[in-house]
């Protein structure tokens, strides 16, 4: 009798599992189309599987899940009863599916009213010089060796920069931007693995950087 | 006895798994930093394979492509590598 009675048990909890994970397949066909389908056994399996066609292979019984899937449309689950608990939660994913995509919806419109606002935000201010200078100590994208390395070639351009303003040193300007393109490449490269936000933020300042770096009056504020 | 033995050995083997793991991370780092130096100071290696710490910021790497080179900082401040 024990041993009948463990066999079902087994038999019941191998049934649950296989119903619960991994059924993409054979539960959606029950939930999908109105989304009404979705209690009894199908509720606790499939959240997922809600779009797809309709299969009344499993169709579960009661008719307080029906209730439950035409409430939920209104009413987040607030089950009374343990048991309508376990439907409710189906019921609730299958509502929340539907909501779903006016959701997505609405930030097209959105989206498409105001856009530009949008790109704004997502594009980071140049960075001051000092504050890219502090940013670059203090990331750990890259290595002493890489920093110092790299700090004497920001310091040989600005050299080369000091030269030109000081007229002991007539670089053309375009041999400069050119040198300094190299280098804020070679930046860009070493952070963009390893600190993405400095590396965009640092390509975003390029042009504000630039018009530190050629005009004497800020170069000399440096 | 015979436990108190047993974990001793289990801890120092953990302890040393740990620091040999540590230590690892540690030449990985710095091989990629110096893969980044080389890199950036415009010279061939492909990744750097192997690091020889000679001293303080001084070190003798292999790269990928076979070519070797010394690493260090000299007195100026200033990275350099010598092709070996």
């Amino acid at each position: 009798m024990r041993f009948a009675a463990k066999l079902a048990l087994l038999m019941t909890a191998l049934a649950a599992g296989c119903a619960a994970p991994g059924k993409p397949a054979a539960a959606p066909p029950d939930t999908t189309p109105g989304g009404q389908r979705q209690p009894a056994s199908a509720t606790v399996i499939a959240p997922d599987n809600l779009p797809s066609a309709p299969i009344k292979t499993i169709e579960p019984p009661p008719p307080e899940q029906e209730k439950a899937p035409e409430i939920p449309a209104v009413n987040p689950p607030a089950a009374a009863q343990p048991p309508a608990k376990t439907t409710d939660k189906p019921a609730a994913k299958p509502v929340a599916a539907p909501v779903s995509p006016p959701k997505s919806k609405a930030p097209e419109t959105k989206t498409s009213t105001k856009p530009q606002p949008a790109q704004e935000p997502a594009a980071p201010p140049p960075l001051a010089l000092t504050v890219l200078e502090q940013r670059l100590k203090d990331t750990s994208a890259i290595g002493v060796f890489t920093k110092l390395a790299l700090k004497n070639q920001i310091d040989d351009l600005l050299t080369q920069f000091r030269a030109r303003h000081e007229g002991s040193s007539k670089t053309p300007l375009s041999q400069l931007r050119k040198a300094y393109d190299n280098l804020l490449a070679k930046v860009h490269d070493l952070l963009k693995s390893g600190d993405p936000p400095l590396a965009a933020a640092i390509m975003n300042s390029r042009e504000a950087i630039w018009l530190v770096l050629t005009d004497p009056a800020r170069f000399a504020k440096l | 006895m015979k436990i108190t033995v047993n974990r001793f050995i289990l801890l120092s083997a953990a302890a040393l798994s740990f620091s040999i793991y540590v230590q690892a991370a540690d030449n990985s780092a710095l091989a990629r930093d110096l893969t980044a130096t080389l890199s950036l100071l415009g010279l061939p290696c492909g990744q750097v394979v192997n690091v020889v710490t000679q001293g303080n910021r001084d070190h003798l790497v292999t790269c990928s492509d076979k070519n070797r080179y010394r690493v260090y900082v000299n007195a100026q401040g200033r990275v350099t590598a010598e092709k070996r």
